[in-house]
């Protein structure tokens, strides 16, 4: 028997920012709250639930809101979906960010993973971090180490050049023995394809970079492609719409399989308006992808 | 200003009394009959987590009268911050009180957090700012900055802290924190600062507090040496500082049903613990301190009416708390209102069945005592 092709994922990235409406006129009782973008995008993710994807991404963005905090939020009014949280190395130590992940996966049946951001140099600098070069990756690197290593087990030692801890670790129940969050990488330098080598369980691609060429670096990794997709009953209605990946159903899912054919597996979706958008993906396109590989979900 | 009464949410699981010293609720205790979030059901765990009993926690006492819940950090705790992100929407008025270590996050992300947060509730987060002590446990953190700094560190970390909030570039470079044109995005810059519990009992912990703190906060001790702390903070202090005690509370409709209860937890310790005079660190060595003379039954913890200095050798946690009728304990509790005591962490085991009896039998009480 032929082995089974490894099971697509699609993951929707989440908006982290206020969806606003135009102003109502005085006349009507405006009864809309101010509650920034926390209803709009739990709504988004029980859409992608509902409607069947995999997962849901939160993404670090500096103009929005912080991603742990709405992965919490997202992970308690889901049941299935995988959220990922985008996050930068110079947050927290790699300790409490570890501490931090091990409740969200304690209250959501173990479904966090992991993704970690490379800032440009500017808005590092924003954030607090002012490591410049090669050796960001080298405190990546560490970072992971240290988080897997406190995450595994108790009595877990680690002295680098930017981290220590001494004899740490969550070696006691209830809080050892959960799976480790699945670490999403991206970039195409050497260093970033040596660390996701080292300590990625994806690596995410942009649908432009030559895939082949790095998957030949990373072998064992699962492949990923970020997409901003559109798609629509037919191509001539998508005419118009902005996306690397646009036209209709059965071009988009065509495009897809092609992906798929390449060795990408996992597919981190951004389309806007985020909630409709995730509604025609699930109804419309996934049936598609469904009907030819039965390894879709 | 009216005095703020909050609860505690455990974030180490509960016991069910304090008889035992078996944490069979969130998980702390193998899995078995009798476990609760998760528990068995059919043979199989229900696939409920700690969470759904914090959840409850905090729905209980929000509705029993506290404003507030505190949640605890420590290594082998739940996280705050996680719980507060994910039990945000599930209660209306409650402010969640969130324990933390400055060093262990920057305080970019901690204004980024802390803005979603109050974003998301309506303004309910509240901070308890701890420091913490030196020595291994630190470093268990990942945190190699000595005591004394630490308190250094918590400083600049609130400066940058607030400063990232203003929405405005801001630029800093200190001892511990460098940051170039940091700023929140504007609807997260907008939302309230949160109001700032600071902890920490020695020199340099009360001097930050001087400068930072809307509330200083101690565990409870006895009444005389919690007036002489106070009146440091005072010295200290540029404005008119704010006191919050944090107290566990046994209160029963007589007093000898509240002693016989502690009673019950108390012959149920193993000798061995009593004996072994450095039994549990800090917490037993400050409760030691002030207990003089022989310790042979519990009574004898009993340093000043109602003030007893046992509690964490029935559950874990600080030594002192108070045991008595409901009209004693808010008696008490009106004498701490006395002293300058405007908040309370109150917290009584099990969290969820207390939250309703402290606050059906004790708050109504509340600066209504005649004495």
């Amino acid at each position: 028997m032929a082995p089974q092709p490894p099971e697509l994922e699609f993951h929707i990235v989440l908006p982290t920012r206020s969806r606003r409406g135009r102003r109502f006129a005085a006349a009507l009782t405006d009864p809309r709250r101010a509650a920034g973008p926390h209803d709009h995008v739990a709504q988004v993710a029980r859409a992608a639930e509902l409607a069947g994807l995999s997962g849901a991404v939160l993404p670090f963005d500096p103009g929005g809101a912080e991603s742990f905090v709405l992965a919490g939020a997202v992970l308690r009014r889901t049941r299935y979906l995988r959220v990922t949280a985008e996050f930068h190395p110079a947050v927290a130590t790699p300790v409490y960010a570890a501490k931090l992940s091990l409740s969200l996966a304690r209250f959501s049946a173990d479904r966090l993973d992991w993704k970690l951001a490379d800032l440009d140099p500017v808005l590092a600098r924003a954030h607090g971090d002012f490591l410049d070069g090669p050796e960001r990756f080298r405190r990546a690197a560490e970072f992971l180490t240290i988080a897997k290593g406190v995450w595994s087990g108790g009595g877990f030692s680690f002295r680098g050049r930017h981290f220590e801890v001494l004899d740490g670790g969550f070696g006691e129940p209830p809080l050892a023995g959960h799976p480790l969050p699945r670490v999403v990488l991206s970039g195409t330098s050497p260093e970033e394809l040596d660390l996701s080598a080292e300590h990625g369980d994806v690596h995410l691609f942009d649908p432009w970079d030559d895939i082949e060429a790095a998957t030949e670096r990373l072998p064992g990794l699962r492949y990923g492609v970020r997409l901003r997709i559109a798609a629509r009953e037919d191509a001539a209605e998508a005419a118009g719409l902005d996306g690397d990946l646009t036209g209709g159903y059965e071009g988009v899912a065509a495009a897809l399989r092609e992906f798929a054919r390449r060795g990408v597996t996992v597919f981190h979706l951004e389309a806007a308006p985020a909630l409709e958008e995730t509604y025609r993906i699930g109804e419309h396109l996934l049936p598609l992808l469904a009907k030819e590989d039965a390894g879709v979900r | 200003m009216s005095v703020d009464v909050y609860w505690r949410i455990g974030t180490h699981g509960d016991q069910p009394s304090l008889r035992r010293r078996v944490a069979s609720r969130g998980g702390w205790a193998p899995l078995g009959p009798g476990s609760l979030a998760p528990g068995l059901r059919g043979g199989r765990p229900d696939g409920y987590s700690h969470l759904e009993h914090m959840g409850d926690v905090a729905r209980a006492s929000e509705s029993a009268g506290f404003v507030g819940g505190l949640l605890p950090s420590f290594p082998f705790t739940d996280d705050p911050w996680a719980a507060t992100a994910s039990l945000a929407a599930e209660t209306s008025t409650y402010r969640f009180m969130v324990a933390y270590q400055p060093g262990f996050l920057h305080p970019v992300q901690a204004a980024r957090m802390s803005a979603t947060l109050q974003q998301a509730t309506g303004g309910r987060l509240v901070y308890n700012i701890i420091s913490g002590g030196g020595g291994p446990q630190q470093l268990w953190w990942g945190d190699k900055v000595d005591h004394d700094d630490r308190y250094a560190r918590t400083s600049e970390f609130l400066d940058v802290l607030r400063g990232v909030w203003s929405g405005e570039p801001y630029r800093h470079k200190g001892r511990f924190y460098q940051v170039d044109g940091a700023h929140l995005p504007d609807e997260l810059a907008a939302q309230p600062f949160p109001e700032i519990y600071f902890s920490g009992s020695s020199k340099a912990a009360i001097e930050a507090a001087g400068r930072h703190a809307d509330y200083y906060l101690s565990w409870l001790e006895p009444f005389g040496p919690l007036a002489e702390k106070f009146g440091q903070v005072r010295e200290h202090s540029d404005r008119d500082p704010r006191f919050a005690v944090r107290i566990d509370v046994v209160a029963r409709e007589s007093e000898e049903e509240a002693w016989a209860e502690i009673r019950r937890g108390w012959d149920n310790i193993d000798p061995a613990v009593l004996q072994d005079a450095t039994g549990d660190s800090i917490g037993w060595e400050r409760s030691r301190s002030f207990v003089t003379g022989r310790v042979t039954g519990h009574r004898d913890l009993e340093v000043e009416p109602n003030v007893w200095g046992g509690f964490h050798l029935l559950r874990g946690g600080p030594a002192f708390g108070l045991v008595g009728s409901y009209q004693q304990v808010a008696a008490r509790l009106d004498e701490l209102i006395e002293l300058g005591v405007g908040s309370f962490i109150l917290a009584g085991v099990p969290h969820l069945e207390e939250a309703y009896r402290v606050g059906e039998h004790v708050l109504p009480l509340l600066q209504r005592s005649t004495r």
